[in-house]
């Protein structure tokens, strides 16, 4: 074992389709499972920062829980931007509504990124990662 | 965004939803590829993978019934004609989807 991976947690501690987060010499990661193979990446979404741990993995795809932006966590790669917001049939009230306004300013300038990966490796029983 | 990657998530995802509705991707792959296309350019247009084949209204409550899979919104007429309305998928006992003809709910006597 190379001395740059380290040791993250137990295989058995995320069951398959879960992740869990990780904070590794200042790293905040996300392990995921994904059907026996483990992918590990950045915690923080490539939109706003959202934990993405707090998401949804379905196969190899990580879904923000914030905005639902969609990353491969095979290679990082975001894959949508986020989904409009949903008012249904309501109006919000003024108030609100003219705040929602300054937000649609200030989110007008912001991209979604890909996230950052990490390399595993499985050895006796253990998820390591390469920072 | 790599278009190529979401059609592919596109794709797992919409196959997840269709198959418990009995549907399947049309075995016409070219069109399949080309119908997921232009969902994604719709997509990072709209934020939202409308079907290709159904005119927008801006009118919410009916926008979001040609959101791909549209399947559950339009489910008697589909199941009549054995396909969706661009054909991107078709009825799991479908296996030549040329022989479906695309009528419209006037011609099925639905409106």
């Amino acid at each position: 074992m190379s001395e740059n991976f380290i040791k993250a947690l137990r295989t058995d501690e995320i069951a398959p389709g879960g992740m869990k987060p990780v904070e590794l010499e200042g790293n905040e990661i996300v392990i995921c499972n994904c059907s026996g193979n483990y992918y590990a990446v950045q915690q923080r979404c490539g939109h706003m920062n959202a934990p993405l741990d707090m998401g949804t993995l379905d196969g190899t795809y990580l879904t923000c829980p914030m905005h639902c932006v969609q990353f491969d966590v095979t290679n990082g790669e975001a894959l949508s931007g986020p989904v409009p917001a949903d008012f249904g049939n309501e109006t919000p009230p003024p108030m609100i509504s003219e705040y929602l306004q300054n937000i649609g300013i200030l989110m007008k300038h912001i991209h979604t990124e890909s996230i950052l990966t990490y390399k595993t490796k499985i050895e006796t029983g253990w998820v390591y990662i390469l920072l | 965004m790599n278009p190529e990657s979401r059609k592919k998530a596109l794709h797992y995802f919409f196959g997840k939803v269709v198959e418990p509705l009995g549907f399947k991707f049309t075995p016409d792959v070219e069109l399949m590829n080309f119908l997921l296309e232009q969902e994604v350019i719709l997509e990072n247009k709209h934020g939202v993978p409308f079907c290709p084949c159904q005119p927008l209204r801006h009118k919410r409550e009916r926008d979001m019934q040609i959101v791909c899979p549209c399947i559950p919104f339009h489910r008697k007429h589909f199941d009549e004609i054995k396909r969706c309305w661009c054909g991107l998928f078709i009825h799991k006992d479908v296996l030549d989807p040329d022989t479906l003809p695309q009528l419209s709910p006037k011609d099925m006597n639905h409106v």
